[in-house]
Order: C-alpha cells, then sequence, then structure tokens
C-alpha cells in the first residue's frame, strides 16, 4: 500500500532571473514500511524532493499525495496538521529548540498535538531516550551535547508523535562516519520495529546500503529505483 | 482543548526562556517601557492635579458645573476674560424664568444668575481722603464751634494736610529733574507749581482759618489733582445673587468682615484681588519676602528680585509718612524706637528707613515689628471692609454708570486662598450690577411704566426707554451718566464722598427674591447634584432650554473657563506630545530590536513550523514575549513613578517659583496624585506601544516558512 504518491512533479526555482529546473518531472511511489534512500549528487534535486514530500513545499505542477491526500488542495493550517500528525523530519543540522532541554525538545511535537497526560508522554519520551541511547541526557540542554547526541534527539523528536513517515534530509552529513552509522542503525530499527516508513536523502555509498530501496536521481530526473536485495 | 493548553503551555515556556536567554535585549526593552511608564504616570498625576487644581478653582468660584448664556451672544462665555476683555454676551432678559425652566431637570441642584465685568472702582487718594475728612472736620466745628474737642481735631487734620503738601512738593521736585523745564507743558507744571508753594505757606492758612470752605476749594481742585498716585483701580466683579452664589460655592467664605445681608446692595472683594492691587505696597513687598523666604528658602542676599524689593520698600517708606497725621507719626516714633532699639529722638522719616533696611538676619524681627507695631495705625488697603465705594463702568449705552456699595468684606475660597483664579474676582449684588449695567431692573421697569403713562404712549422703544431713564438724574438715583467717553478722573474721585449721603436708603433697602429673579442676567452658573453625570446633564439642560423657547447655549465649566481652560488644554497637549515623541522613539527601538530578535530566530521558527506549529504559535510566542516585558517592565516603572510622586509629595510637592506656576497650580505647590486611572492609562499606552512594535516582528515571524528549517547552512 502506497503512503506517498509523487506524480510527473516539476520544480522551478527563481533566482534572480534565471529559472532554476530543480526538478524535471519527478514520479515515485513509496509504500508503506519502505526505508528508503534518495541519492544522487549535491544540486540533483534530493532536497527539493523532500521538501515536497514533507509538505514543506509545492510543486511548480505535478502531484504529490501524502497519506491518500492531494496536498495541494490543503489550506496552509491543514497542511502544518499533516507535518504534525502524519510526519516526522530530522535535519541536516539537528535544528533543536536552544532554550528547552532534550527531554522538551523531544516533548514538543506531543505539546502541540495535545491529547496526552504527562505521564503517557514522559514514557514515550523516556522510552525513545533509552532507545536512541541517551538515557541520562534528558535534562541537559542542546548546546551541553555532541553532534552524535544532537541527532539522536532530533531522530526521537521525529519519532515521537509516532508518525507513518519519516523525512531526513542528509541525516549523516554533518557527522562522522562511526556516529552516522548509528544513527542510520537506529532508524534502521525503528523501521523494523513499528513499521515506520523512512525516506531519507544521502550521497553516502555506506548510508545507502541499509536502505530497502534506492532512488538514485540525477538532474532532475528519477535516474532509477534499484532494490536493495538483502533487505526486500 | 486539552491540546490548546499544552501548546500554550509550552509557547509561555518558550517564550518566558527566550527572555531570559537573551538578557540584554529584553533589559533595553524593558527599560525603554520602564521609562515611558515612568514618565506617563508621573506626568499624568502631575497633570491630573493640576486638572483638578483647576476644577476645584473653576467649578467652586464662580463656574459651577454648567453655564448657561444667550444663544444670540456674539461672543462665547468665558468667565474669566479673553485676550480682548469680557466676552459680549447678549443679555438674558428674564432669569427668573431659566431659573423656573432649568429647575425642573433632573440632577441640576442651584442656578446662580451672573454678570460678569470690569469697573473702575474710586479708592481715593490719601490726599483725597485726608481733605475729605477735613471738610467733615470743618464742617462739624461750624455747627459746634466752642468745641474744644474738634478743634484739636481740626488742627492735627490741617497739620496732616500741610505735611502732605510738603512731601508733595517734594515729589514733585524729584520728578522735575527728570523732565526739560522748557519742553512741552512746560507752562502748565509751572502753574501747578505755584499752586501748590500758594498752599504751603502761612499765609494760606491764616486765610483757610478764616474762610475754610474756600481754602477746601482751592485745595481740592488745585492741588488734589497733583497727588500722583492715582485715585481709581479697576476691578472684575461678578454681579450675582449673592445669597445663592454664597450658598452654591460652598468654598467660598468671607475672610474679613462680613457676609453682605440678604438682599442688601454690597461688594465683597476678591481677596487675591485685594492682596495684590488693594494692599499697601510695604505690607505686600514684606508678605512677598516673607513668602520666598519661608517657603523656597530664598534669602535676601543672594536673590536679585528680594533685593529689588527691599528697595522698593524703602522708597516707599513716603506713603506710609502720607497716611499719619502728626498725632498718628508721633505714636508711631513711640513705637518704633524701643521695637527697632533706635536712639532717642530719632525721627519717624529715619526710623522707617530703619525698618525697611530689611537684610536676611533682621527681617523677622523687623516683619513682626510692622505688622504688630506700624501696622494698625495704617490704612492697610485702599479699599477698606466698611468703607462705601463708587463703582463705575460704562453701561450698554457707552456713558458711564455708577454705584455705590458698601464693602462687607473680602472674599476667599477655602483651600484655593492662592489660586490665581480664585479669589480674583470681587462679588457685587446683582441690583447694582444691572445698575452699572443699564439693564432694566424692577426698580426702573416701574419707572419706565411711569414715563410710559406720561408719554401717554403703549409702546416705548427699547432705546426711548433707556434715553429718558439715563437722560437725567432723579432724586435719590445712583445712576449717573456722563457723555465723556474718556474716563474723567476728577469725577471719579468725586464720587467718593459727596454721593454717600444720598445713596444710603438704596443702599440699606433689602431686595426680595422675586425682585433679584426677575430681571436681567448675563450668564447663569448650574450647580449639579452629581457632578459626574455632567455630559448627560448638559444635554437634559439644553434640550430643556430649546423646549422651552430659552435660546440659551450651554457649555460646560471648561469651556467657560475660556483662556485659562485652553491653557490647560495647551499644556495637556505638550505633554501628550511629549509622550507622543517618546513613544514613537521607543517604538522605532522595541521594533529594531524586535526584527533582529525575529530574524535571529528563522531557523528555530521555521523548525517549530516543520515540526507542526501553527502559526498563530510563533506570533503569539512573539507577543508573548513582549508584552511579557512591557507588563513586568511597565509595572516596575508605574511602581517607581508612584515613589516619585510619593517623594514628591513628601518633600512637599513641586514649588510655584513664577506667577504661571503659582497660577497652574492653584497654589504655592503641586502635588500631584496618583490617580488609578493614570496608572491604568500608563500600562495600557505602554502596552499598545510595545504590542504595535511588536507587529511587524511578528509578521516576520508569520512568514518565516518551514524550508528554512531545511536549508543546510547553519
Ligand atoms: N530556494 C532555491 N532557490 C533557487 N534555487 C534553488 C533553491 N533550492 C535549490 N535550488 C537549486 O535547485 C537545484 C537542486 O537543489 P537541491 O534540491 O538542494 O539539491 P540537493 O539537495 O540534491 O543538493 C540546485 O541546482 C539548487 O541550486
Ligand atoms: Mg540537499
Amino acid at each position: 500500500m502506497s503512503i506517498i504518491q509523487v506524480r510527473d512533479v516539476t520544480k522551478v526555482y527563481l533566482l534572480g532571473k534565471t529559472q532554476v529546473h530543480a526538478l524535471r518531472g519527478v514520479s515515485l511511489t513509496v509504500d508503506k514500511g519502505e526505508f528508503l534512500s534518495v541519492a544522487g549528487p549535491s544540486g540533483s534535486g534530493k532536497t527539493t524532493l523532500l521538501n515536497l514530500i514533507g509538505c514543506v513545499d509545492t510543486p511548480t505542477t505535478g502531484l504529490v499525495e501524502v497519506g491518500g491526500l492531494d496536498t495541494s488542495k490543503l489550506t496552509e493550517r491543514a497542511l502544518t496538521d499533516l507535518r504534525l500528525h502524519q510526519i516526522g523530519f530530522i535535519f541536516q543540522s539537528f535544528n533543536l529548540v536552544q532554550v528547552l532541554s532534550v527531554f522538551q525538545n523531544i516533548e514538543f511535537p506531543l505539546l502541540l498535538q495535545g491529547g496526552l497526560t504527562k505521564a503517557e508522554r514522559a514514557a514515550r519520551v523516556n522510552g525513545l531516550l533509552e532507545a536512541t541511547g541517551i538515557g541520562e541526557y534528558g535534562r541537559h540542554r542542546p548546546s551541553e551535547l555532541s553532534g552524535g547526541q544532537r541527532q539522536r534527539v532530533a531522530v526521537a523528536r521525529a519519532l515521537v508523535t509516532r508518525p507513518a513517515l519519516v523525512l531526513a534530509d542528509e541525516p549523516t552529513a554533518n557527522l562522522d562516519s562511526q556516529t552516522g552509522q548509528n544513527i542510520i542503525d537506529l532508524m534502521r530499527d525503528m523501521n523494523r520495529k513499528d513499521g515506520t516508513t523512512f525516506i531519507f536523502s544521502t550521497h553516502d555509498p555506506k548510508v545507502m546500503a541499509h536502505a530497502s530501496a534506492i532512488i538514485r536521481i540525477a538532474d532532475g530526473l528519477v535516474a532509477v529505483r534499484e532494490l536493495v536485495g538483502a533487505t526486500a | 482543548m486539552r491540546a490548546r493548553l499544552d501548546a500554550t503551555r509550552v509557547l509561555l515556556r518558550i517564550a518566558f526562556r527566550n527572555l531570559v536567554a537573551s538578557r540584554v535585549r529584553t533589559v533595553i526593552i524593558g527599560l525603554i517601557v520602564l521609562v515611558g511608564a515612568l514618565i506617563v504616570v508621573v506626568g499624568s498625576s502631575m497633570m491630573e492635579s493640576i486638572d483638578q487644581g483647576m476644577r476645584t478653582s473653576i467649578q467652586g468660584s464662580l463656574g459651577g458645573q454648567l453655564q448657561v448664556y444667550s444663544s444670540a451672544s456674539e461672543g462665547q462665555l468665558e468667565l474669566y476674560g479673553g485676550i480682548r476683555g469680557e466676552s459680549l454676551l447678549e443679555p438674558i432678559p428674564d432669569f427668573a424664568r431659566v431659573k423656573e425652566v432649568l429647575g425642573k431637570v433632573p440632577n441640576v441642584k442651584m442656578i446662580v444668575p451672573m454678570g460678569i465685568d470690569q469697573a473702575l472702582v474710586a479708592t481715593g487718594n490719601v490726599f483725597d481722603v485726608t481733605l475729605a475728612k477735613l471738610r467733615e472736620d470743618v464742617r462739624q466745628l461750624q455747627a459746634s464751634p466752642g468745641d474744644a474737642e474738634v478743634r484739636r481735631g481740626l488742627e492735627a487734620r490741617k497739620a496732616h494736610v500741610q505735611r502732605l503738601i510738603a512731601l508733595l512738593a517734594e515729589e514733585l521736585t524729584q520728578a522735575r529733574v527728570l523732565v526739560d523745564p522748557n519742553g512741552r507743558d512746560a507752562s502748565l507744571r509751572k502753574a501747578q507749581r505755584a499752586d501748590l508753594d500758594h498752599a504751603a505757606v502761612p499765609a494760606f492758612w491764616i486765610e483757610f482759618d478764616r474762610d475754610p470752605l474756600a481754602g477746601l476749594e482751592f485745595l481740592e481742585n488745585k492741588v488734589t489733582p497733583l497727588a500722583m498716585d492715582s485715585g481709581f483701580t479697576f476691578i472684575r466683579y461678578v454681579g450675582t445673587d449673592v445669597a445663592a452664589f454664597m450658598k452654591a460655592f460652598e468654598l467660598a467664605e468671607v475672610a474679613e468682615g462680613t457676609a453682605i445681608p440678604p438682599g442688601q446692595r454690597g461688594i465683597l472683594l476678591g481677596k487675591q484681588y485685594a492682596e495684590e492691587w488693594l494692599k499697601l505696597k510695604n505690607a505686600r513687598r514684606l508678605d512677598q519676602i516673607k513668602d520666598k523666604r519661608d517657603r523656597f528658602h530664598a534669602r535676601i542676599a543672594k536673590e536679585e528680585e528680594l533685593q529689588r524689593w527691599v528697595k522698593d520698600t524703602r522708597s516707599r517708606a513716603r506713603e506710609i509718612l502720607a497716611q499719619l497725621d502728626p498725632l498718628q507719626a508721633a505714636e508711631a516714633e513711640r513705637r518704633l524706637r524701643p521695637a527697632l532699639e533706635a536712639p532717642a529722638g530719632e525721627e519717624l522719616p529715619a526710623l522707617l528707613a530703619r525698618l525697611f533696611d530689611l537684610d536676611d538676619a533682621n527681617f523677622d524681627r523687623h516683619y513682626q515689628v510692622f505688622y504688630e507695631q506700624l501696622a494698625p495705625m495704617l490704612r492697610l488697603y485702599k479699599i477698606s471692609v466698611g468703607d462705601v465705594i463708587t463703582i463705575k463702568a460704562p453701561g450698554k449705552t457707552g456713558a458711564f454708570n455708577a454705584v455705590n456699595v458698601k464693602v462687607y468684606g473680602f472674599i476667599q475660597y477655602r483651600g484655593i486662598e492662592k489660586s490665581g483664579i480664585a479669589g480674583t474676582t470681587s462679588v457685587v449684588d446683582l441690583q447694582s450690577f444691572r445698575d452699572l449695567y443699564g439693564y432694566v431692573t424692577s426698580d426702573k421697569a416701574e419707572e419706565l411704566a411711569k414715563i410710559r403713562t406720561q408719554m401717554g404712549a403703549t409702546q416705548v422703544s427699547r432705546e426711548e426707554a433707556e434715553a429718558a431713564l439715563f437722560g437725567g438724574e432723579g432724586p435719590g438715583r445712583q445712576v449717573e451718566t456722563t457723555r465723556a467717553a474718556a474716563i474723567d478722573e476728577r469725577q471719579l474721585l468725586a464720587g467718593v464722598g459727596a454721593k454717600r449721603k444720598a445713596a444710603k436708603a438704596e443702599e440699606t433697602r433689602a431686595y426680595t427674591q422675586e425682585e433679584i429673579d426677575h430681571g436681567v442676567a448675563l450668564n447663569a452658573a448650574i450647580l449639579l447634584h452629581d457632578p459626574g453625570r455632567i455630559r448627560e446633564s448638559q444635554a437634559a439642560v439644553q434640550a430643556a432650554a430649546d423646549a422651552a423657547g430659552l435660546k440659551l447655549k450651554v457649555i460646560d465649566w471648561e469651556a467657560a473657563s475660556g483662556m485659562v481652560g485652553q491653557f490647560v488644554l495647551l499644556l495637556r497637549g505638550i505633554l501628550i506630545f511629549a509622550v507622543i515623541i517618546f513613544f514613537g522613539v521607543a517604538l522605532v527601538i522595541i521594533n529594531n530590536a524586535m526584527v533582529m530578535a525575529a530574524l535571529a530566530r528563522v531557523k528555530e521558527v521555521g523548525t517549530m513550523r516543520a515540526i507542526g506549529a501553527q502559526r498563530r504559535f510563533v506570533v503569539g510566542m512573539l507577543l508573548v514575549e513582549i508584552i511579557t516585558v512591557s507588563v513586568v517592565f511597565g509595572l516596575a516603572g508605574a511602581a517607581l513613578g508612584g515613589g516619585v510622586v510619593a517623594v514628591i509629595r513628601a518633600t512637599g510637592g513641586i514649588p510655584a517659583t513664577s506667577d504661571l506656576l503659582f497660577f497652574l497650580f492653584s497654589g504655592p505647590a503641586l502635588l500631584p496624585r496618583i490617580g488609578g486611572t493614570s496608572v491604568v492609562a500608563s500600562l495600557v499606552l505602554v502596552l499598545g506601544v510595545a504590542v504595535a512594535s511588536a507587529l511587524y516582528p511578528a509578521w516576520i515571524a508569520m512568514r518565516v516558512t518551514p524550508v528554512e528549517a531545511m536549508s543546510t547552512e547553519d
């Protein structure tokens, strides 16, 4: 069953007077439970594609469906709600709220959603703190953590609402390879346990190796979608 | 619901922590807000007490809450006069009708008829007054030629007049040094000098004893005009139903003397006015110096103004000398010598010079000596309680009307004795006002009826009637007419003594309420039961007047106060302008700081939006930040302002160091008072400005898209 439908999507940016064709007609289907890697050289359109799927940007032409909803028909507010309830984001540069503790950063989306008791929230947050291996850092501020630890917080924050889809734009780019490896392992774990769909972009072949499928894009076009046999 | 609550909680948490995290910015914005609140609280509480002072002064002394006057008037009612003098008001022909109609309007407590104008008062100079007494003495002696007591009195009086002539001669000699002896009017001055010299030689006084009346004639006609101090003064008065006036304006009290008996003619002189214009200059200067020394700790040695006053006092010693006849002068010497520790035999001029040789060391002692030893022998005010004075004013036709009224006392207003507004206007009975203005009183209505029957006419035009009335002077009448347009000083002075007897009967006649009410007034003050409902009552009074066809204009006390009210308005305008400027600058600074804050947090805001925070969340976050700062620092500023006000009050207020301030403060010092409204207003203002300055940054925050969180550069 598909969670994402992308059909004939183009994206044109205006850079001064010149048009930049970031995507030139991309079609793509992502099924629930996939652990999908978007691979391609720098400037190929990976971030643009993820932004469209994550409902933080709109395509110039074409259709983007998330969970069966045509995103072009949704209001700003509905799109925000969609992001809040269906999607988790892991940013390349972590993007944590500096004034909140690690615990509070992870709890943040739950508070935006509302509906859980304090105990329920604590249970979830603590579970993720343990799962991501930063159990003892709950009361720390992000600035007191290393890069890898911060990215773990970001992963936990993306997962805490139990979204159907997690998007990660080059989550390991700012990390050393060992830490990057650990983050990928962590994501893979979550994918296996809860069946969460992951889409992450990378240009690191070692990272790609963990994906269940790889979408290679170049110059704004999908070159090929290959299955990584071992994990299919 | 629950979702909202959780979101709000995290919003507040982030907002507060941001405030703490960016302390420097918070403190800068906070201090601006604090100073703003402080200025507004202190400024508005000063304004409030100025307002309050003005309100008390105006409402309590003349204004009431509302004023009515004829809507046919050319000018506007200005209770305290305008730039071009008194208001040009069309008379209200029958006040009784106004009283009847408006008295029925709910919330109206009292209606007081008024007519405000300026008039000339003959005060008589010392020379004039002394000559009048001399004439009285001469008459007494002629009535009982053998009376030794009367003869002694006359001799003392003669000696007094001779002294006055000597002083006058001295004055004239000094004055002559200043003028060119061959210039214009030189021959006139020579003639005057000759007259004075004529009266100074013993031969004149030998002749005087033979024919005193001829001698008096010469003195009155030839010598009195040479006396330089003016024999008249201007007063501003309100003609009114005095009993109603005293009842309506509860603060009014008779400072000296007694109230005017019900229904009778009479005048109560404004105490403030009397102090300033009628008091013997030496006494006035002493009062002023004392006031400056006591309240402002000014010192003669240091203040140029006080030195000037001391000099003035010294040079005016002659005015005191002139007041005392030889017997009194001797008594004064006897009293002053021990008090001033002067050598035996020192004479009065030297003693006075000694008394007024004031410095910081001797001032208080000499002040006391003046008031305890000398003042009881002096005529301290040009007009004293008990005098009958002649008031003259140009009537409607332009000719001068005059009335004699008894001075019953001085009027002042409790709590605002020193206000520049209250107590400068004298209070005169309504009948006298009507006579002065030439309006038809009930007395004249009778006369008018008589004329009408005499003329056999059924219709007499107003002009004709007035011409008939004012053309000739009936026996016992007080109203006289001079066709001269200019003020004839001699004639004014002549009024002092001559008319007293004749007018006696009218002076003491009591008028009924009917007579007082039925007649002309220029305006009327309306006092309300509940002054808080002034707007509502203004409309109701206007409606009632219109319904009865009264053709009245109803204005509130502030409008009626004319220039005075406008001045306060101007002052408030300046304060508001200053506040606006300050907050304008504050707005820009706060706005800039907040814009920078918003820009610095674009990535954070973008992240929140990507994670699922709605726009209102991030806007709310910014507003909470700025509102928190504003409220906390605004309250602190207001509290500090309250402290400043308390300190000002505790130290006796802001002293009124100039006449203008004295007037503004309605007294010697401004005691600002914190009004609840001023605090609330300042907080609302501060908050409004803060929120306004946060709007643009909030808009920036709102427009931050989640994409901006995705961009890789940090
Ligand atoms: N906001 C933008 N404005 C203009 N050009 C953009 C913008 N974002 C991306 N691009 C251009 O679009 C192309 C694809 O960019 P991107 O999706 O970021 O590639 P990748 O993430 O694979 O490096 C690039 O040529 C990039 O310069
Ligand atoms: Mg990219």
